[in-house]
């Protein structure tokens, strides 16, 4: 309901959000939905399974991070779900709308494909004018749009150059700015930092939060596992074409590991406790970070320590990292694959 | 006045204009933009200047004949020159209308700049339409630079306006039409420009020995033997195919007549819709292979 009324105001820039949406259980209405979506490309060779039954629900505003190794069917899906390329098997909706190609879906959809590239005879202010006229703005109302957006990827000071003469970085602000440009409800961008500096990484991070505040959905596709972690609700592993795991962050980073905080009298110290299976994480000045895995018990783990002089100074609970999840994750899909192989 | 539109942003005119106006705001914006990329092509530019130094050629050449004092017969000269000119723009306004046509889409698809377009709430037909308007105004502007040049330095040469020579490029601009059309069909379905740009000589070539296939077709299958009837058959396909283009050419008239006679016996609205008719056949081919392309 809440999420209902969040739509409301900005939904006139562009169309409002579709028919009525029934919210799930929990409350939450999809608004992107893939069901048993499947694509094999058929080249001279061979067939490739890019994609394999994959079901997938983004919901409204969050920030949906779409994880995967590289050719695991990433930038695949994003293409279907654009209309840009066809499904060999399944359906998608977007909106309620089955008519992925439809242009009043699309109206709602602002994209940044991977690795793109711009009219380079153009300048920066002049793409995007040329990217708002095809979502229909125009006129002093695109004028106003083209400087939000230029302001919000931090290339004002560089509007009137020509894209030929950008950057790589220039160009994926640019690109950014393009997908921002009406304002859309739904925003999908594949790789959206690559090639930024830290700065601007940062500021685009500000700038994604600050739109899903507004109760816009972001689908990010991408590789930068601590940015993911950092902004993203939910996220989802793909593997081989296959969905590995969905799910909320907060859900499916377990907290079992410890992490105690000591002050160590000697290297050979912390040599010891590695024999029970404790992991040293960092140590500075005599200081460390000791992990504790699940299989060790704490108190089992604390003995040792005073046993080998070694004193605590803090105790608490370590959550997973997202990179230890995917790899975990994607470690035992290649088990399974070449098991399935055998 | 800042004020007022601080507070309503979303006047209605401003901000959610009529599908028609969606429709043609961004049909226009894709052919302005095609057009301004083509214009900068390096093979584009190139053609142009050729083209333009043969008929400045031409006519400095006579002058100089004219001048050398030598007693030659004016007449003549002027048919040179004439002949010279119509050539230069048949040769480098097709290569520039097969170039152009070939390489839009492809290029397009290539630099992956459709990937944003197409993403956008743009039809494929309209992206299409807006790409073929784009390569049309291309091919307009440089018949009439090329036109423009001649029809200059004709009328210096006989003191006449040579209006025959405005019916000339006119017809020529249709037949461009046609090959463009069909070049850009066989661009749809490409990955690269190679394959439309040996489509569009084909087509251009051809289309311009219809008459030639017609006498093929007849002559063939006397003899029953295999190849001479398949080849009998191949010329009578494309004999009623093809295009003929040889009619859209008003050289002869252009070298014999006045030059402000009117042009005698060609159908000219006929030939519009004839040129018309064939145009909207290969784009409708383009789209129909276009629209379920996977990019
Ligand atoms: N046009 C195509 N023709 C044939 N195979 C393709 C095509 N596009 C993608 N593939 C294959 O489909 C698989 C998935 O590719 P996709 O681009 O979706 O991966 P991705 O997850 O985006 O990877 P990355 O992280 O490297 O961007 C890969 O095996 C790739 O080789
Ligand atoms: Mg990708």
């Amino acid at each position: 309901m809440t999420q209902e009324t969040l739509n409301e105001e900005p939904a006139a820039e562009t169309q409002p959000l579709g028919e009525a949406r029934t919210p799930d259980p929990d409350g939450r209405i999809p608004v992107i939905e893939t069901y048993g979506l499947t694509k094999t490309y058929e080249t001279k060779t061979e067939d490739v399974h890019a994609l394999r039954d994959l079901n997938l629900t983004v919901y409204q505003g969050e920030i949906f991070g779409y994880l995967g190794p590289n050719g695991s069917g990433k930038t695949t899906t994003i293409k279907l779900l654009l209309g840009l390329i066809f499904p060999t098997d399944g359906s998608m909706a977007i909106m309620d709308s089955e008519s992925i190609g439809s242009i009043h879906v699309r109206r709602n959809i602002g994209y940044l494909p991977e690795g793109a590239y711009y009219p380079d005879f153009l300048k920066g202010e002049e793409v995007l004018r040329f990217y708002g006229k095809l979502y229909g703005l125009r006129g002093r109302a695109l004028e106003r749009r083209i400087d939000e957006v230029l302001e919000m990827v931090g290339m004002t000071g560089a509007r009137r150059r020509l894209v030929g003469g950008y950057s790589k970085g220039m160009r994926q602000r640019i690109g950014l700015a393009q997908a921002m440009i009406s304002d859309p409800q739904i925003l999908i961008l594949d790789e959206p930092t690559t090639g930024l500096d830290p700065i601007a990484r940062k500021e685009i991070r500000d700038v994604l939060v600050k739109l899903r505040d507004e109760g816009k959905t972001l689908l990010i596709s991408s590789h930068e596992l601590l940015e993911v972690e950092m902004i993203c609700d939910r996220v989802g592993i793909l593997h081989n074409g296959m969905l590995q795991t969905i799910g909320a962050l907060d859900d499916l980073l377990v907290q079992r590991d410890i992490t105690l905080e000591v002050e160590v009298p000697s290297e050979s110290a912390v040599h010891e406790l590695s024999r029970f299976g404790i992991i040293s994480e960092d140590m500075v000045d005599g200081k460390a970070l000791l992990r504790v895995p699940a299989n060790v018990s704490l108190y089992e783990a604390i003995e040792q320590c005073q046993h080998n002089n070694v004193s605590l100074l803090s105790v608490r609970p370590r959550r997973e990292t997202l990179e230890e999840l995917f790899v975990r994750v994607v470690g035992a899909a290649e088990e399974n694959k070449e098991i399935n192989q055998v | 006045m800042t004020d007022e539109s601080v507070k309503k942003p979303q006047s209605t005119s401003d901000k959610l204009p009529g599908v028609v106006s969606v429709f043609t705001l961004g049909l226009g914006a894709i052919a302005v933009y095609t057009w301004r990329e083509g214009m900068r092509k390096k093979t584009m530019i190139g053609f142009l200047v050729l083209s333009l130094l043969v008929i400045f050629g031409a006519w400095f050449l006579t002058a100089f004949l004219q001048t050398g004092g030598a007693q030659v017969d004016t007449e003549l000269d002027t048919k040179l020159v004439k002949d010279i000119c119509v050539t230069a723009i048949s040769i480098f306004g097709v290569l520039i209308t097969i170039f152009i046509s070939a390489s839009v889409v492809p290029g397009e698809v290539e630099n992956r700049i459709i990937y944003t377009v197409l993403s956008k709430p743009v039809r494929r037909f309209q992206y299409l339409m807006g790409k073929f308007l784009g390569v049309q105004l291309i091919i307009i502007i440089n018949l009439a630079l090329m036109g423009g040049l001649f029809f200059v330095n004709l009328y210096i040469q006989e003191g006449i306006l040579p209006t025959l020579l405005l019916w000339t490029i006119f017809l020529t601009y249709f037949e461009f039409l046609i090959v463009s059309a069909f070049t850009f069909a066989i661009g749809c379905a490409a990955s690269s420009a190679v394959l439309p740009v040996i489509g569009g000589l084909f087509i251009y070539i051809t289309g311009n020995l219809t008459e030639y296939l017609g006498d093929v077709a007849r002559r063939a299958g006397q003899t029953e033997a295999f190849l001479d009837v398949a080849i009998g058959w191949l010329a009578t396909g494309l004999y009623n195919v093809l295009p003929n283009l040889q009619n859209f050419s008003l050289r002869n008239q252009l070298l014999y007549l006045q030059p402000n006679d009117p042009p005698a016996d060609a159908m000219i609205p006929q030939m519009v819709v004839y040129g018309l008719l064939y145009a909207a056949a290969g784009y409708v081919i383009g789209y129909i292979i276009f629209r379920r392309k996977e990019l």
